[in-house]
């Protein structure tokens, strides 16, 4: 099993390369660069413009310089924490994140936490109760959920908030919260603060775990195991949960993975409207703008945990699942 | 207007017939429902099982044979339902009428796997493939008896050095997958007889597996049969199963029983034209070829039933004007033999 995960923490070297270099192509391919655009937005504004600054900065990136060069300086200094400078917020891109990666990570973690507080109990309950009122009414709700546009959510549950609270702010914390040390009662705000985007974030993904856990519980439970444990006496609660259900359950748990960086992508437009302080709208605008450090910045790390979250899933497997357990 | 088999006129209700009986089914009838219509699975059957006893049920598919078992155990699926006739059953001193009993309720779960067990077509499937076979032999044997978690691996690792498993306390750790086909057969079988049942009922156990394994698992279940001497139901198509294991055969066509009797009567003196050309389908070892004679015409659509003997539209000794008109009676033509059959009698007023 060690062998296992190191050699899975070994293989993601070169896909995390590969991730660099296209990411960083893509950024490139538009014409011009960070500097220029910026450059020309000042002009714009009428601003008088450093020299200095523009040319320490075309040096240090090697702007200008063929793209491997350039590519070859970002990842140097990419490896040793330098993440580059945000040319849009004027700010070192490691603070930027540093300063928003906790709250898209807080709202991911808690809508993850609800999507399988709610898809699936709701899935194995659909299962059990096949084409019930109960089953049909779930199936339509999933439905809906799966089609509705997050934004839209967003806009709904913001205008109900305010109707109800007078309160059009969300944010994650009270104002007299937003400094305070981290304890119980921050957590307590945190908490009734979150839930709403959480579960807007979260909606499509119950939607979807709904269906998902339904479907391979159908599949299961017909299963001859499972009438061999009934034809053995084996209590109907037992039958359900030790059998089935633990089988039904591992491609949820194999989609733990990359379900965290699509709850970080769910966020962008919730987050906009919202006006929440998570990295979705920052990756927005820096590719809007061409702020090249900042966004490359961000897929690259939207990438690492994609890399992650697949190795946390594929170990969490082997656990549960000794077919997948011995042929690793 | 049905007429009854002369067994169950004047029996009492839930007690058995006879006090050397481990079973006794009468009357089963067990339908299906669904959107198509009404399935007659199991369209009145009746017979008997003694402890110890070894008894064959035969037929082709569709015949209502594994249905007859699943609704002994209760484990029909869920637009299964026994609407007719008693399962009686002796558990301890007292009779239990398993068709009137609630599936998921405390005395079936009691009986499931301590008095009545049932081994599956595929060994394969029949372990749960993330639990080990140990954790679910154990399991078994917890549910019923009140012993701790070190005596039921004991148990556990005895009944599978009985059913031959290899290397007992090494294979009760191990996932059905990697085991060899002839290991899960005998592992399936360890795991029904966990609680050395009195009645186990086998459901085309030869059926999904290759003919080593089949022969294997004959003279296994006749060696633990005579080791712990509990009652088996065969249930195959398999004529040449039946006439290897079994003491009593009953041959099952539509849901009803067609000719029962022992093994060596009906398989040497059939009577029922069914039986006739069931027999005679059997490809033989004879010098010289001999021509196969399968039955003319094939099953009936189980939702468009033929009326009076299930049989008259395939039987070459049809008779117009009383086959098709009501349900033969069953006739005892020997002792124990008895025959479903107009040709035998029960047509006086028709004709």
């Amino acid at each position: 099993m060690l062998i296992y995960i190191f050699r899975r923490l070994l293989v993601m070297i070169p896909v995390m390369i590969l991730i660099s270099v296209i990411g960083f192509i893509i950024i490139q391919a538009p014409p011009g660069d960070f500097v220029s655009s910026y450059i020309a937005g000042l002009e714009a504004q009428g601003d008088i413009i450093e020299p200095e600054l523009i040319d320490s900065l075309r040096a240090r990136y090697g702007l200008g310089e063929p793209v491997y060069v350039q590519y070859w300086k970002w990842v140097s200094n990419f490896v040793e924490g330098d993440l580059g400078y945000s040319m849009v917020y004027r700010e070192p891109v490691v603070d930027i994140i540093a300063q928003r990666l906790p709250s898209s990570f807080t709202i991911s973690l808690f809508s993850l936490v609800l999507v399988f507080a709610i898809g699936i109990p709701i899935g194995v309950f659909s299962a059990t109760k096949q084409y019930s009122l109960a089953d049909y009414t779930f199936t339509l709700v999933g439905f809906l959920g799966v089609a509705t546009p997050n934004f839209l959510l967003a806009l709904v549950g913001l205008w109900l908030l305010f109707v109800w609270t007078g309160n059009a702010s969300i944010g994650l914390y009270s104002p007299e919260m937003q400094n305070a040390p981290f304890g119980p009662a921050k957590f307590l705000d945190l908490l009734s603060h979150i839930w709403l985007p959480a579960l807007i974030v979260g909606t499509a993904g119950t939607a979807e775990l709904i269906r998902t856990m339904r479907a391979n519980l159908l599949d299961e439970l017909p299963k001859q195991y499972v009438t061999v444990a009934r034809a053995r006496g084996v209590k109907p609660t037992k039958l359900l949960y030790k059998y089935p259900l633990r089988i039904a359950i591992n491609p949820v748990i194999s989609t733990v993975g990359w379900l965290l960086p699509v709850l970080v992508e769910g966020e962008v437009l919730v987050s906009l409207v919202l006006g929440l302080p998570t990295i979705a709208p920052v990756l927005l605008r820096s590719l809007l703008q061409q702020d090249m450090f900042l966004a490359t910045s961000i897929i690259m790390i939207l990438g690492i945990l994609t890399l992650v979250g697949t190795l946390l899933s594929d170990i969490l497997l082997a656990i549960v699942d000794p077919r997948i357990r011995g042929s690793v | 207007m049905t007429i009854e088999s002369p067994r169950e006129t004047g029996a009492a209700v839930a007690s058995l017939p006879s006090d050397d009986l481990l079973l006794s089914v009468r009357n089963l009838r067990t339908h299906f429902f669904s959107r198509e219509g009404v399935v007659k699975a199991v369209d009145g059957v009746t017979f008997d099982v003694k402890p110890g006893e070894i008894l064959g049920i035969a037929g082709e598919s569709g015949c209502g044979k594994s249905v007859t078992s699943q609704s002994i155990l209760r484990i029909l699926p869920k637009n299964g339902k026994i609407v007719d006739g008693q399962i009686l059953f002796r558990y301890g001193d007292q009779t239990v009428d398993l068709a009137a009993e609630d599936p998921d309720g405390r005395v079936m779960r009691d009986i499931r796997g301590q008095e009545i067990a049932m081994i599956f077509q595929e060994p394969m499937t029949a372990f749960s493939p993330v639990h080990t076979i140990g954790n679910q032999i154990i399991e078994t044997i917890r549910i019923h008896q009140q012993v701790t978690k070190e005596e039921a691996h004991d148990q556990a690792v005895e009944m599978l050095r009985r059913v031959g498993m290899p290397n007992p306390a090494r294979n009760i750790d191990e996932f059905t997958f990697n085991l060899s086909g002839g290991m899960r057969q005998r592992a399936m079988v360890a795991l029904s007889l966990a609680c050395q049942p009195k009645l186990l009922i086998a459901d085309e156990p030869t059926t999904a597996v290759d003919v080593t394994i089949q022969a294997q698992m004959l003279e296994l279940l006749r060696d633990i049969q005579a080791d712990l001497g509990m009652a088996i139901i065969m249930i195959t198509h398999d004529l040449g199963v039946i006439a290897e294991l079994t003491d009593r055969v009953m041959i099952m066509y539509l849901g009803k029983e067609v000719e029962a009797g022992t093994v060596e009567n009906v398989f040497h003196r059939p009577q029922h034209p069914y039986t006739r050309g069931l027999l005679s389908s059997i490809p033989k070892m004879e010098p010289g070829r001999v021509e196969i004679e399968p039955i003319e015409g094939s099953v009936p659509s189980p939702y468009a039933m033929p009326s009076g003997c299930k049989f008259h539209t395939r039987c070459t000794e049809f008779m117009a004007g009383v086959c098709e008109k009501r349900d033969p009676p069953l006739i005892e033509v020997a002792g124990g033999h008895e025959v479903s059959c107009f040709l035998y009698g029960g047509r006086e007023d028709l004709e």
